[in-house]
Parts: C-alpha cells; structure tokens; sequence
C-alpha cells in the first residue's frame, strides 16, 4: 500500500513538472490549408461574409460550414474538482484541459476547457444556455452536488445541444459497465443483487437511475451518505425534502427492506458496494469487505485515491475489485465513455443525451471486455484499447437515431465508420506532431 | 370515531402514544426551522412537547387526532378550540400542528387527516377552521389553498 501512495505522489509530481513545461495540454490548430495571401480573402473577410449571411437565414446550417458539429464546451465552477472539493474556476483548468484533451485523443472531438466564474445554479444555467451558437454539446464537470443536478436539468431542458454532467452520467455509464461483467463473472443477474452505492452525492445519485434502466430493482439498492444509510425516518429527511430533493425521492423508494444504521449495518450481506465518496485509503474498513456476501464485488472509485485499496479488499474477501486509477487493474474510468458518447452524439447530431444511451453505450464497453475473455482482473476494457470507442460511437448514434432524437440519419455501420476516420486522425495528428517534434518529449 | 384509508386508521391520540406523537411534533418543529432560521428549535423541545401534546389529548378544548398504521403513529393533527372575542363567527377551531411520516405522503393521508379533524371541530362548535403554520412554508400555503383555505391574519416579525 506504501507503494501506491509513493506512486500516486510521483504522478503529482510529474504532473506539476510537466505542466510547467508543457504550459497547456491542449491547443487550436488550424485545420484548412493557408496556401497563400489570398487564402485569408477566403477564410476570412470579405469572403467569409458569404458564409455569415447563409447562417443567418438558417441558424442551423452553422453546424455544416462551421466546426460547431464537432465543438464541445468543458464548463466548470470548480465548486467540487476531483477528491479536492470546491478549488475555484481557475484551479479547475488543469483538469478540463485534461478532460480535452482525452475528449480530442480518444473520441475525436474538439473541446474548449471552459471555467466559469458563475455559481449560483441560475447563474450557471443562463450562462451555459447563452453559449449555445458555439458549440455542438456541453459536457458539465466538477460542479458540487445538489445545485449540478438541478443545472443539468434545467440546460437539458432548456438547450438544444446535448448537456451531459460527466460526473453523473459518466461515472453511471461506466459503473454500469463493469458491473454487467463483474456480476457475470460471479455468477449473478443485475435484479435481485443487492448493491450498496456508498457516498450519495452526483455520481452515485445518477447511478441509480442508470441501474434501474438497465433492469435493476430500486429496492435492492441502499445509499449511504455522510449520516448513513438513506431511509425514509432519518432524522434528517425533511431537511433533504427541501434542501435535497432528489436524496429525499430515493430514501423513499431504495432500501426496500428499511435497513437502518451507518457504514457498518450498510455493508452487511450486500452483493455490491459502488463507492464514489471521499479519498481513501482507509474509508473502509477490511472487516465491513468481509461482512459482504461470498464473492463479493467491490468498486472503489473515490478520486485520486480509492476508498481503499484493492489489494486490502482482496484480502478481506472481496472476489472482483475495481477502482478509477490507470495503474491498479479493472479501471472504472469515465474516460472510458465520456470520448465515445460524445462521438456518436455529434455525428447524429442528437438533441439529447438519454439514459437509455447510456445504458447502450455501457452494455458495448461491457461486451467489447467479454469477447477478449473477462478475468479477475479484466472485466472492463482499458484506455488503450482504442477500438471499443467508434463501436460505442456507433452504438449511442444508433439509439439517438431509434429514438427519435437524432437530427442527421445514418447507420449504425455508417457512424462507426465516421468515427473510426475521425478518431484515427487525431490520434495520427498527434503522433505526427510528436514524431516531427512540434511536440517536444516530456524534460527528464 | 374512525376512518381508514387502506390499511391507516385515524382516531383520537391516546394518552400512551404521547411520546410517539411528540417525536412528529418533533420533525414538524424542525421542518419549519428548515423553512424559516426564525424558528429554530429549542434544544428542550422534545419535552416540552410531550408536556403540551399530554395537556391537549386530556383538554376538551384541544383535539389531537393520529392517523396509526401496523400498530404505529405515522401522523398527527393537533386543534385548539377558542372563543373570537370580538368576531362572528365566535368558535373558531385552530389547527396548530400537522404532519404525516414521508413514507406515508402522497396517498391522501393528509387531506383526510384534515376532514376529520375539521368535522370534529364543526361538531364541537366550531363555525371558522384556521390553521397556523410559517408564512415561509409554501408547501403548506399550498396545502391548504387547495381546500380552500385563506390567508386571515398577518404576523410580521424580526429579530433583534
């Protein structure tokens, strides 16, 4: 365990390094030739006036003369960044100029790290709404629990570019997805398991609904927070009815046996525990692990550092672990889809961002790891094998397409092939920037 | 007098079910705290509830009705009997406390925990029904606008 805390401080140190060095992580590139003076008369005035004037009769075609189809906005307050809490806008960049730069390298599409100095929900909202003739979607991040729920909702109402809140959606998504290999694995169906989601704030509050949708039943979930498990006489449930609406709604409709207590009573029996809670390790106790059912699953994927660490988990009992770190094994990254999702909205240009795509999206993750062979230690593919993104690309596309909420038609076969062109080049770009040293190897 | 709704009964409070009731008393008071800080609860109010809601279920000018279900009190109502002084009607009957469990929510629990004690009112002579409750709780403005309530008098307050 030593070892991991050394190495989860080596990768800070790199980080804070390089960062200096690099000054940025991502950057605007042209992408149409400037072959002479003359070019500018095209790309700019006075022949770009012709391309306005288009626009303004149709405000759509912006999407096919423009780059917005391709273009996201990465929005933050920086009210909840990470494991780190609320650090400010401006603290927040070097995490959304990560996030784009995964967005670009792994899913092909364009985004603009976009920290706001808005966090009053409304503010927030109005000034996401206000955006929308730039870009072709909005991926929310890092905005604290419970103003994001009520953001997400009201720009998804409001927008008509598709909003995704990475934290909830995301993590929901990917969940999902290495839970459908987990449960497998050990023999088990999604109903009747009983899982724990322990931490109730974005991402396991989206999680549930993202179960249920995929068969699970609301009863066999049980959520624990910082007071404990969520049930209907807490003492506090009326202060979460004004306060925290969405906790209030699922006290009332998970936990169908009324279990009672704290973290201790809550482990007790369970098949599953999803922790998205505070920076490990010792967050869990080994003997709350073995008080599990047999062959338990464990996900532990507080940010940077688990819950606990899953070699302790391992030796408490549990049969499959996972976490949201690259160097321990079954990464339950949002990396894992968030690229993907966005590839296949855009190329349908979709409206919205359904559950139901969701679940699609983490059902082809999920049996993109099963045709390779799940083991213990593999039950969700990783960052590296590029391949399962155009094919969930091509997935999400073509249930925005079944669902009425895709604004250009094409085939499942169609969108992968788009994705796979449009992903291969960026990954070519860079590889051709690195290689031609316009990219500079990292300082030793 | 009994009514049910499914599987709740609702009747007259017990004495021996004080301690219950005071405990929804309990998560009344601290719900309107969560309304208004102006009402932020005593840290004796659990006894001095149980004290108050002891007096009112053995006053005939006080009627306290629960609604009880598998043996358990998930609501209460509390009314208060008084004389206008200056005012017709003369007997107005005052709801002063109101609550139902969450779980027990959204079945109609509530509005039939208000017909009942609004026809034992009427009974006891009872010609106006006014309820109590902060100005800043809009779930209860809307609660009883829907059944036809009113506003009838303004408390205005600060503190100092």
């Amino acid at each position: 365990m030593k070892k991991q805390k050394m190495e989860t401080e080596r990768f800070g140190k790199l980080a804070v390094d390089y960062s200096l060095f690099y000054a940025g992580k991502v950057e605007v590139n042209p992408k149409v030739p400037v072959r002479d003076l003359s070019d500018f008369s095209i790309w700019y005035t006075p022949g770009v006036a012709s391309v306005s004037r288009i626009i303004a009769e149709n405000e759509d075609l912006s999407f096919r003369y423009t780059g917005r189809w391709n273009t996201i906005a990465v929005v933050s307050d920086g009210s909840r960044v990470l494991g780190l809490g609320d650090i400010g806008p401006a603290a927040s960049m070097p995490v959304m100029e990560g996030k784009a730069l995964i967005y670009k390298y792994l899913g092909g599409v364009n985004a603009v790290p976009l920290p706001i100095d808005a966090h009053k929900p409304e503010e927030i909202v109005d000034m996401v709404k206000k955006l929308e003739p730039a870009f072709g979607g909005i991926n929310l991040e890092d905005i604290a629990s419970p103003k994001c729920f009520y953001v997400l909702d009201k720009c998804r109402e409001e927008m008509q570019i598709p909003v995704w809140h990475d934290d909830q959606q995301g993590t929901a998504g990917v969940t999902l997805a290495g839970l459908i290999n987990a449960l497998t694995f050990t023999g088990r169906k999604l109903r009747g398991t009983k899982i724990l989601l322990f931490g109730a704030g974005a991402a396991n509050i989206a999680t549930v609904p993202v179960l249920v949708a995929a068969g699970a039943d609301y009863g066999d979930l049980i959520l624990v927070d910082s007071k404990g498990i969520l049930h209907p006489e807490r003492e506090d449930i009326d202060e979460l009815l004004l306060r925290h609406p969405l906790k209030y709604e699922l006290a009332l409709k998970t936990n169908k046996e009324r279990r009672k207590g704290g973290s201790k009573e809550a482990f007790e029996d369970v098949d599953v525990v999803i922790g998205a809670s505070k920076p490990g390790p010792g967050v869990w106790k080994p003997e709350w692990i073995r008080s599990m059912a047999e062959d338990s699953i464990v996900f532990a994927l507080a940010n940077p550092v688990p819950e606990m660490w899953p070699e302790e988990a391992k030796e408490a009992g549990a049969r499959i672990t996972a976490t949201g770190r690259s160097d321990f094994a079954n990464q339950v990254n949002n990396s894992l889809l968030f690229p993907a999702m966005f590839r296949g909205v855009l190329n349908v240009r979709a409206r919205t961002i359904s559950d139901k795509m969701a679940v699609m999206a983490a059902m082809e993750i999920a049996r993109f790891a099963e045709e390779r062979g799940l083991k213990e230690d593999y039950i969700i593919p990783t960052m590296e094998e590029w391949e399962f993104y155009p094919r969930v690309a091509a997935v999400v596309a073509e249930e925005a397409v079944k669902e009425g909420l895709a604004r250009v038609k094409m085939t499942k076969d169609e969108a992968y092939q788009k994705s796979v062109e449009i992903i291969q080049k960026a990954r070519q770009t860079l590889d051709l920037h690195c290689r031609e040293k316009l990219i500079l190897p990292p300082p030793e | 007098m009994v009514t049910e709704t499914s599987d709740v009964v609702i009747r007259d409070a017990r004495p021996e079910e004080v301690d219950a009731i005071a405990g929804l008393a309990l998560r009344l008071k601290r719900l309107n705290g969560e309304f208004d800080p102006m009402f932020q609860v005593r840290v004796d109010a659990e006894e001095k509830l149980r004290e108050y809601l002891s007096e009112a279920i053995e006053s005939p000018e006080r009627v306290v009705l629960v609604a009880v279900a598998g043996g358990k009190v998930v609501g209460m109502v509390k009314a208060d009997l008084v004389d206008r002084l200056f005012y017709v009607p003369k007997t107005k009957g005052e709801i002063v406390e109101f609550y139902v469990l969450p779980e027990f929510r959204r079945k109609r629990l509530g509005e039939e925990l208000m017909e009942q004690i609004i026809k034992r009112l009427n009974k006891e002579g009872a010609d106006i029904i006014a309820a109590e409750f902060p100005a800043l709780n809009q779930i209860a403005v809307s609660f009883y606008e829907k059944q036809g309530f009113r506003g009838l008098v303004y408390i205005y307050a600060k503190t100092l």
